[in-house]
């Protein structure tokens, strides 16, 4: 091996992580975003700082004064939106995203346990893999982060069959399905699921992702939408929701998943 | 049962070089790796759709995809070219099919190389669409029977013309998963490191008795779903889902877990995507596929030219067949591989092999910590934690990820290698943690078994052996 000890090594490349590294931490950018009250305050913490063994007393603690659903939407939710900044940012990264959504599950299920008739949730989406493709990290992940969002989610797994898929929209009625795929030879279920949901009324979006899916794929057929990766799946979803059908969330696209 | 590695096949670093392997492979229509020459290998995958009927895929696969790639190949003067079919699941699915196409490829090859004298030869990986909530081995997947249709994919795959046998399996990625997104070191240590190993002795005692007895060379296995998981969602300069630092110290106990392959009896080339690939040779002393720069067609990596450094087969990992304007996009991404390999072997030939191998390396050694590990010194020294382990799976999985972190670690003490804060900090954390885990592979077991039974809820200790 010949010797580099001499060599300058940014002559060759540049670390752009390392200069652009985010020096803000989470407590200086989070210390503007927490509630003022004291009580959603920890709540809000135990999210944001991911403490899984805290999260069930704290929130019990929490119901004895404040109402459930504040506790949800102004303490975990609030939390969890921090959280989402601070990933935003590059101060918090997909771990930190995974295990804070987490806490923020079980303090859900503890809060809205004290709802009468349970809570509601802005809307239900049905996930899968396509038929044929057992890769579904990435439906999992934004699963995570259409939970987090405030979202039901009806997940039916990998390697799911085209009738499975349409049979569950029709039972679950969803503002929107999604599928993934990271094989261009599974993908091709998307459009077929697409044509029967229409052939049977049914005109939600149909979300296409995953690493063999384009947007062009995905806009090849009608019903279908794109998403390049799993945050802006609720971006997008949150559009529908405004009453955007298929057509104009393509038409928009760029516009949505820049956050506008 | 799988004679495990104990020994280096290199006693140093410096005796690895792209073209040479201890072990070379002969096979197909005059191919050899590892002899001195680097093969190019080409992947693709064929337009959706045309999966509709086995004609219509067999000729995507043989008259359009095959046909261009070869009849490139001999227009460029390539003297070498190996293709890689990896099996789309309807050729398992549809009867038939898997082997209209194997059968198919074998002909268009055969017809080239008695034209044109071409040394050519098609592998074919067998897609492992096991799924841990089914269970992982036989008899226990009452949904998809799987990995009985897998195996009978292998054997359709032989007896229709396959000059090599590979797959990507999945063992372990139950936890790989959980592992990689919620960056748990000792998840992945435990999935990949420890299950994947003892999941991959039993494919690959299957797969090597099925090669055999068809005259087919086993190639070789990569961690695909799990460390090149890490890999991709650790991504480019400006990504960092998952810290590079992470990313890195899985692909170093990946590498314990690949090499269980050539341990049952495989030979080599094992996966291009396997980047473990420069650890596992400096073990093994076989022949190993790779990729880097040339495969941007399918995703970008930050050791694109580091990569070819050890090769005996060069890949572009895999392209969607499509019109280009220089000819189909298995056209154009030939190109490029045939011409580098070309490079290479005007080295080898000419003396200089060493002084490109070392620039290849130089040029990636410090662009990320991942490619500072596959480093052909920094690899030959997580193999060598590896076989001085090597009766062990946790064991030398454990000792790659901590000899790799260690060599990171000192990288940037010695100010050669730049982490941001977070990635140093993930690195400083791995250390402590595998360090603090059980000496004894049961302790771990029972440790791990207890740590993540509500975390990992498909793992089902039977697909295992438990």
């Amino acid at each position: 091996m010949f010797d580099t000890s001499k060599l300058d090594y940014s002559f060759i490349l540049r670390r752009y992580d390392v200069e652009a590294e985010n020096q803000d931490t989470p407590e200086a950018i989070a210390e503007k975003m927490l509630p003022k009250d004291p009580v959603l305050r920890e709540v809000a913490s135990v999210v944001l700082y991911m403490k899984f063994k805290e999260v069930a007393p704290v929130v019990n603690n929490a119901l004895k004064t404040v109402a459930p659903l504040d506790i949800i939407n102004k303490g975990l939710v609030a939390g969890m939106e921090i959280v989402s900044v601070l990933y935003a940012n590059h101060v918090y990264y997909l771990p930190e995203i995974m295990m804070a959504a987490k806490v923020m599950e079980v303090g859900i299920a503890i809060a809205e346990k004290q709802i009468p008739g349970g809570r509601t949730t802005k809307g239900k989406v049905v996930m899968h893999a396509a038929e044929g493709d057992p890769h579904d990290i990435g439906k999992n992940i934004a699963a995570v982060m259409m939970r987090s969002s405030g979202y039901t989610v009806v997940d039916l797994g990998k390697d799911v069959a085209v009738d499975d898929v349409v049979a569950c929209v029709e039972q679950e009625k969803p503002f929107l399905v999604t599928g993934t795929a990271l094989m261009t030879t599974t993908m091709s279920a998307f459009p077929r699921i697409a044509k029967i949901l229409q052939a049977k009324g049914i005109t939600i979006p149909f979300m296409a992702a995953g690493g063999a899916v384009n947007r062009d794929y995905a806009e090849s057929f009608d019903l279908g939408i794109y998403s390049e990766k799993a945050p802006q799946t609720p971006l997008i979803a949150e559009k529908i929701l405004a009453g955007y059908d298929w057509a104009k969330i393509r038409e928009e696209w760029d516009n949505i998943v820049g956050g506008n | 049962m799988a004679t495990k590695f104990t020994k280096m096949a290199y006693d140093k670093a410096d005796d690895m070089l792209f073209g040479h392997s201890k072990k070379p492979v002969s096979y197909g229509l005059g191919i050899k790796v590892g002899a001195g020459r680097v093969i190019p290998e080409l992947n693709y995958a064929p337009r959706p759709g045309t999966e509709k009927s086995i004609e219509r895929i067999t000729k995507e696969y043989v008259d359009y995809i095959s046909k261009d790639a070869i009849t490139r190949a001999v227009t460029l003067g390539f003297p070498d070219l190996q293709l890689e079919t990896e099996w789309i699941s309807q050729m398992g699915t549809v009867k038939g099919m898997g082997a209209s196409i194997v059968a198919g490829q074998k002909a268009i090859t055969e017809k080239f190389h008695d034209e044109y004298g071409i040394n050519l030869a098609v592998r074919h990986t067998i897609p492992d669409q096991r799924e841990a909530e089914h269970g992982l081995r036989p008899g226990m997947d009452k949904k998809f029977a799987y990995p009985e249709k897998f195996f009978e994919c292998c054997e359709v795959a032989c007896e229709n013309g396959a000059d090599v046998l590979s797959v990507e399996s999945v063992g372990g990625k139950e936890f790989a998963d959980y592992a990689v997104t919620h960056g748990d070191i000792t998840a992945f240590l435990f999935g990949v490191g420890y299950l994947g190993s003892i999941d991959m002795e039993n494919v690959w005692t299957e797969m090597v008795n099925i090669a055999k007895k068809n005259k087919v060379v086993a190639g070789g296995d990569t961690n695909c779903s799990g460390a090149n998981v890490s890999m991709f969602m650790a991504g480019g300069l400006l990504d960092n889902d998952v810290q590079r630092t992470f990313s890195a110290v899985t692909r170093a106990m990946a590498a314990a877990r690949t090499i269980v392959a050539e341990e049952c009896g495989a030979t080599g080339p094992d996966k291009d995507c396997g980047y473990e690939g420069p650890i596992v040779k400096s073990i093994t002393g076989m022949p190993a596929a790779q990729e880097g720069k040339n495969c941007q067609c399918a995703h970008a990596d930050i050791q694109g030219n580091l990569m070819a450094q050890v090769c005996d087969v060069w890949s572009n990992e895999s392209v969607e067949y499509h019109p280009e304007f220089g000819g189909t996009s298995v056209q154009c991404w030939l190109g490029p591989l045939g011409y580098e390999c070309s490079l290479m072997n005007t080295a080898i030939a000419t003396g200089q092999a060493k002084i490109l191998r070392d620039l290849y390396m130089t040029s990636d050694r410090t662009r990320g910590p991942e490619g500072y590990i596959l480093a052909y010194d920094n690899a030959w020294r997580i193999g060598k934690a590896i076989a001085d382990n090597g009766n062990d799976y946790y064991l030398r999985s454990r000792a790659a990820g901590i000899e790799a972190a260690k060599i990171i670690r000192e990288g940037y003490d010695k100010k050669e290698l730049l982490l941001t804060k977070k990635q140093l900090d993930v690195l400083d954390k791995i250390i402590v943690e595998l360090e603090a885990l059980p000496d004894d592979t049961d302790k771990f077991y029972d440790y791990c078994v207890k740590k993540y039974k509500d975390e990992v809820p498909t793992f089902n200790p039977k697909s295992y052996g438990f």
